[in-house]
């Protein structure tokens, strides 16, 4: 009576190559539905940090090549367009940065070190006591009233 | 390229989580006051040189524009750089995200030098 050999390794493919895995595909609903539009919103404003960052370098380097060159700035800053991207840019980052801090709990754990985790909507609600000081503070700063 | 983006993930993101929540706090301040006040005539303090030119040639001024100026950069280019993946830019992703860290390291030296020759 002979005995068949057993396979030691069933699941091992019969000869080597590469591991076999699903080409990446978006999710069901992706990008109309449900939390992706805010989502995608949230990451978009990337674009917004992005600019706003380059128009904060071209103002201080507008400074660095004297009072003439600044006012030239001042004045094409008068353009409407630069005021309508200017205050959207104000309402995109607002929105930005008080959705980072309503997610903010989600990502912490249960104990911060010794002392207990506030409720989130304490946490969600101190965050955003910050923002609204810190801009204060800040446009009081920029505007020169402080 | 790929490879050497998985390699600096940490630092970009590092430089990603500081630049939200700078940019984030700092910028929207700025755009209000020197983007819309400012050209409006609201606020004409904001946008004369001698007070401008005194708040950031000041050594904490120098330090808050340059931190607001460059790292906002790195966070808005790995937001755009994961915008561009969820859209199904895998198969470029190794052109796409060296080109948005390339922009926010280009501002991010372009603002230390700013602030050094104020």
């Amino acid at each position: 009576m002979s005995h068949a050999e057993p396979r030691v390794d069933a699941m091992k493919p019969a000869k080597p190559g590469p591991t076999r895995t699903a080409p990446p595909r978006p999710p069901d609903g992706f990008p109309s539905q449900g939390n992706y539009r805010a989502y995608l919103a949230f990451a978009f404003g990337g674009f917004f940090l992005m600019t706003v960052s380059f128009l904060v370098l071209r103002a201080v380097w507008a400074l660095g090549n004297g009072e003439a060159a600044w006012n030239q700035l001042q004045g094409s800053f008068q353009n409407p367009i630069y005021v309508i991207f200017h205050g959207l840019a104000f309402l995109w980052l607002t929105w930005f940065i008080l959705r980072l801090f309503r997610l903010f709990p989600a990502t912490q754990p249960k104990r911060f070190g010794p002392l207990k985790r506030p409720p989130d909507a304490v946490l969600t609600a101190g965050l955003s006591g910050v923002f609204v000081v810190v801009t204060l503070v800040v446009a009081a700063i920029l505007w020169g009233a402080v | 390229m790929r490879r050497m983006l998985l390699v600096l993930e940490p630092v970009i993101w590092l430089l990603f989580s500081a630049g939200m929540m700078i940019g984030g706090l700092l910028l929207p301040a700025w755009a209000l006051v020197m983007g819309v006040a400012g050209p409006l005539g609201i606020a004409s303090t904001a946008t004369s040189y001698d007070h401008a030119f005194a708040l950031a040639s000041h050594p904490i001024g120098r330090l808050v524009f340059l931190a607001a100026i460059a790292l906002p950069l790195w966070g808005g280019a790995h937001h755009l750089r994961h915008l561009w993946l969820d859209f199904g830019g895998l198969k470029s992703d190794g052109l796409v995200g060296a080109l948005c860290y390339a922009l926010a390291l280009f501002g991010s030296l372009a603002a230390i030098v700013a602030v050094i020759r104020l």
